[in-house]
């Protein structure tokens, strides 16, 4: 019997093969996208899940009035392991803050992602180096390892794991140390490197002030965490009110601890950014949703065809089938489309992977046996061919042979409806993802447009190490870059824009409040052209710059509610700073954070490194001032010697963009691909609904009805469905976008041209679809149609 | 073999109620040749469906060798249906997408004959139909008569008690129309039960006996003397 069903179905499918290719196509269109996001979706949530104590582990944070953070102080770690027997491991790990260069003879390795990492934090985190993790134990305080590819960049000849001696910096520094390994990076891991560092111990002689280290535990199975993190922010308070940290009971009152799970750093950290986490939950909808409307096209162009297979069902069951025989056969003819399906869409998704590793900055790979294809695909096959099966292969096998064997066949107004309703659904989805496409583009093109408050074209940021804290030690410096042709001013600070800035406790009109700082140098406002306010910026002509004035933006007057600012005092750090400029505010952080109160000075003990030079370059003479600095570096900055390098700050600035371009190449693809999907069903369909009014439209013609008249009876209903599909969208896109929108301090006004867009083209494509149908029943001889009748 | 007692059904529909048989008593004997005949809408059909279990009646009684088979569920009805009775319809209803050959195999694959006896069964059925050289064909490639007798041959197949014909000569002309005829003459002659709906008083000719219906009852029953002597 199933040889015989087999045959039935395949001459079925051969026969309705345009239909046929339509609806495996767009399935396997879908199911590509599809699969993409259920890898992405496996890849994304197991972040370090191969660590053997994955759910054990935990970050601690601390959580301040204002915001909450994973640094915190290394004495913290041990008192944790101490007091609470529960923990059964505390360790410490610091990201690299700068970039190191390392050396083996001609060969140099820039990098500034090595990890530091006590034993117990290495234990933890399961970072073993290739030959074991070893602690370092008598003279050695700590062990160098490095990345297999960046031991590769180094020495590329080596075949053993045996330690090498490496120069630290310029070739003329002097600095040398010994790596002793290398260590497989796992890139599919929060802590990635491309060395790591492994003390004995960390911080050994730092106290509560200072919060340079990241404290990850390991607790015992069956830990009651919620407990723990009261215990560990009763500790941490007790601490912070022992130590020499001067903090008062009231504002240690204000700040406690959590601990963060391994299994939730990657996509939402409690001190961080969900965003990652957003656009995985955004994306598994799109998936969702895309796969929903390819298998509503395999509904409505099942119960389409339904009458064709009526005559099939009566005879078999005239001959003794069952109804749950004919459900099965039906059940197994949309298993094998989706079945072929799957295939295609595997194949396409190979297609496609390189450009969706490219965008998601991932590594996926449909060959990898751990990314659970294995057991989603037969799973979604499955369930697919149930979702898209089960209601036509009820009606197909609830067919009444005495009926249906005499001919007088309708499909009942149920699936009328239904099947009408289901192309709604199909084109709202379509016309959702339209007006979000339009609206992303709008954003996208105003925050390429609007002003910035800063100009970040031509001025090229130098990656450097020497600390030129004190003005005096980066004037001479400065002096050798001016005399470059073509270079208008340097400066260098501790933050640049596009990065994230210090923040500090300051004082003033009685208000105290943490701000953003930035540390500066002279030139500063004028290498980015910031736009001053009121008052003047900083200049060397005035000596009390270099040791108590500040500059503020427009949003910490505000903050402060300060009347007349120039004169004022701002105090910080033990320093009473007298403000003397007021600039504008400008974007430092793009378009999704509104601008922070900022304090910029020269000389500030409690603040950061000033390593970040910028120079302010004429276009016309940049390729030439580039080279000249590049010859000239190790006579500027000995520190760097021959390893200039540099970036411009536009590109750098464009990565908070980033993420909007991301969203808007997702957005592009939802939307070609659901019209594409809905097209394909409509065009399917309107093909059937027109041979099924061949009669009626020979009938019409030999009474008289003009060609567009027919075309117009034709494309009426269609026409109805795509309207009602746009007023039913209308309003979830515009809650949608609104919200999308929100997410942006400068946005757009929400415009109303993608609405009307997003109708003028679904009711175009739609006509232009079912009119080409239309065309051959216009087309044709009406007495062919009655003979055929 | 068949016996019905005050047979009813009636018709609903949002606005009507149409009585298709009221009241209907017919007996049939093993071997008979039965017409039945009368005017559009007179039930003629609707009672086939019953005696083909393909409908269900509100009341009555219907009894197959004592076996009454209006109290069987769905599944029962189907087994009985496949295993005793074979029908042959006005436009063929052969399936488009399965050969001559296929289409005649189904019902013996419904009844899980064994792959071997169904080739022997449907050779031998194909050879006595007299359409050998038709039976890799689809029935789209057949005249109208070749349809028939394909459907003939698959409501034979399964040596099935009674046939059920239910105007097997509508669709076509007079000489293929007669040939199916003699066809269903020759089957009945091996002691196959067969009723038969048709308009045609020539078609009904061949018949033992002639049961008239009219709005539902039966107004009259006339033995076929022609036939019948012919037969003694």
């Amino acid at each position: 019997m199933f040889k015989l069903n087999l045959k039935i179905a395949l001459r079925n499918l051969w026969k309705n093969r345009t239909i046929t290719a339509i609806n495996v196509g767009g399935l396997a269109v879908a199911l590509s996208a599809f699969i993409l996001v259920m890898m992405y979706a496996t890849y994304e949530t197991s972040f370090d899940k191969e660590n053997p104590n994955y759910d054990n582990i935990y970050v601690v944070g601390i959580t301040y009035p204002e915001f909450k953070t994973y640094y915190t102080a290394a004495p913290f770690a041990k008192a944790i392991k101490q007091n609470f027997p529960e923990v059964e491991s505390a360790g410490l790990v610091k990201e690299g803050s700068f970039e190191l260069t390392i050396k083996n003879g001609k060969n140099t390795l820039f990098t500034n992602k090595i990890l530091a990492a006590d034993y117990n934090a290495a234990k933890i985190l399961n970072i073993n180096p290739n030959g074991g993790l070893i602690k370092p134990a008598g003279d050695v305080e700590r062990l160098t390892y490095l990345s297999n590819e960046s031991m590769k960049t180094l020495f590329p000849n080596k075949k053993d794991n045996k330690p090498e001696m490496v120069g630290f910096g310029a070739s003329n520094s002097g600095i040398t140390g010994i790596i002793a390994g290398s260590i497989k990076n796992n890139l599919h891991s929060n802590f990635t490197f491309d060395g790591v560092s492994i003390a004995n111990e960390l911080g050994k002689n730092d106290n509560y002030d200072m919060n340079d280290y990241t404290i990850c535990v390991q607790v015992k199975p069956e830990t009651q965490v919620v407990n723990l993190e009261q215990k560990i922010t009763n500790l941490y308070q007790a601490e912070l009110l022992k130590s020499k940290a001067g903090k008062r009971i009231d504002e240690v009152k204000g700040i406690s601890t959590f601990l963060d799970p391994l299994s939730n750093l990657h996509l939402k950290p409690k001190a961080g950014n969900d965003a990652p986490y957003k656009t995985l939950i955004a994306l598994s909808v799109l998936g969702v949703l895309i796969l929903v409307i390819a298998s509503i096209n395999f509904t409505n162009l099942s119960i389409a065809q339904a009458t064709k297979r009526a005559k099939e069902v009566g005879v078999k069951k005239v001959l003794g089938a069952y109804r749950f025989q004919l459900t099965t056969q039906f059940l197994v003819e949309i298993f094998m489309q989706c079945f072929a399906a799957t295939i295609l869409a595997l194949i396409l998704a190979e297609l496609v992977l390189p450009n969706f590793n490219n965008l998601f900055q991932t590594h996926l790979s449909i060959w990898h046996i751990n990314n659970g294809l294995y057991w989603q695909l037969p799973l979604i096959l499955g369930v697919i061919t149930l979702i898209a099966g089960i209601y036509p292969a009820m009606i197909l096998s609830g067919f009444k042979p005495a009926v249906v064997l005499k001919g007088n066949f309708s499909t009942s107004k149920q699936s009328y409806w239904l099947r009408n309703g289901l192309l709604v659904f199909q084109f709202s989805v379509a016309v959702v993802f339209i007006i979000g496409l339009f609206i992303i583009n709008s954003q996208l093109k105003y925050m390429s447009k609007e002003d910035l408050g800063f100009t970040a074209n031509q001025v090229v940021y130098i990656k450097n190490i020497s600390i030129f804290n004190d003005p005096i030690k980066f004037e001479p410096v400065r002096e050798k870059i001016l005399k470059i042709p073509g270079i208008k001013s340097a400066t260098v600070a501790t933050f640049i824009p596009g990065g994230i800035n210090g923040i500090n406790n300051y004082t003033a009109n009685g208000i105290k409040a943490n701000i953003d700082f930035v540390d500066v140098d002279f030139d500063y406002f004028e290498t980015l052209e910031i736009k001053l306010k009121e008052g003047r910026l900083f200049s060397n002509e005035f000596k009390t710059d270099t040791i108590n004035s500040a500059v503020i933006n427009e949003s910490a007057v505000a903050k402060y509610g300060i009347k007349n600012p120039i004169g004022q005092t701002i105090r910080g750090c033990n320093i009473d700073y007298k403000i003397i400029g007021v600039i504008k505010d400008f974007k430092t952080q793009g378009f999704e954070t509104a601008i922070q109160p900022t304090i910029y000075t020269i000389k500030d003990p409690c603040g950061g490194y000033k390593t970040q030079i910028m120079l302010k370059i004429e276009e016309s003479k940049m390729t030439e001032a580039l080279a000249n600095l590049k010859s000239q570096w190790s006579t500027i900055n000995k520190l760097d010697g021959e390893d200039f390098r540099y970036q411009f700050l536009d590109e750098l600035y464009g990565k908070l963009f980033k993420k909007q371009e991301q969203l808007q190449s997702i957005f592009f693809a939802a939307a070609i691909l659901t019209i594409f999907i809905a097209i394909l069903g409509l065009f399917a369909f309107a093909k059937y609904i027109t041979n099924g009014r061949m009669k009626e439209i020979a009938v019409r013609k030999i009474l008289g009805a003009s060609d567009i008249q027919i075309l117009k009876l034709l494309n009426t209903s269609f026409f109805a469905i795509v309207v009602i599909a746009n007023l039913i969208s209308w309003p979830l896109a515009y809650i949608l976008t609104k919200k999308w929108l929100e997410t942006f301090a400068y946005r757009i006004e929400m415009p109303i041209l993608p609405f009307a867009l997003s109708a003028l083209i679904t009711i175009c494509l739609t006509v232009i679809t079912v009119s080409i149908q239309a065309q051959k029943a216009v087309k044709s001889n009406p007495v062919d149609a009655l003979k055929y009748e | 073999m068949i016996k019905i007692e005050n047979l009813e059904k009636v018709y609903k529909t949002e606005e009507i109620e149409t009585t298709a048989l009221n009241g209907i008593n017919l007996h049939v004997k093993e071997g008979e040749f039965v017409s039945i005949m009368g005017p559009s809408g007179c039930g003629k059909s609707t009672l086939l469906n019953v005696m083909g279990l393909l409908d269900k009646p509100e009341s009555g009684s219907y009894k197959f060798i004592e076996t009454e088979l209006l109290t069987l569920n769905d599944r029962e009805r189907s087994n009985f249906r496949k295993r005793n009775m074979g029908f042959v319809f006005q436009n063929f209803n052969l399936i488009d997408e399965l050969t001559v050959f296929e289409n005649i195999e189904l019902p013996l694959i419904y009844n899980k004959v064994p792959a071997g006896e169904r080739k022997k069964l449907v050779n031998e059925i194909i050879g006595r139909m007299n359409i050998v050289n038709r039976s890799g064909h689809f029935p789209q490639q057949l005249s109208g008569g070749q349809q028939q007798r394909v459907a003939v041959a698959r409501a034979l197949v399964t040596k099935p008690k009674l046939v059920l014909a239910d105007e097997p000569t509508g669709n076509l002309d007079s000489t293929h129309g007669n040939e199916v005829m003699e066809l269903l003459c020759e089957l009945n002659e091996t002691g196959t039960t067969i009723v038969m709906v048709t308009h045609s008083s020539h078609d009904a000719s061949f018949s033992n006996r002639i049961i008239n219906l009219k709005d539902g009852h039966v107004i009259s029953e006339k033995i076929n003397k022609g036939r019948t002597e012919e037969l003694i």
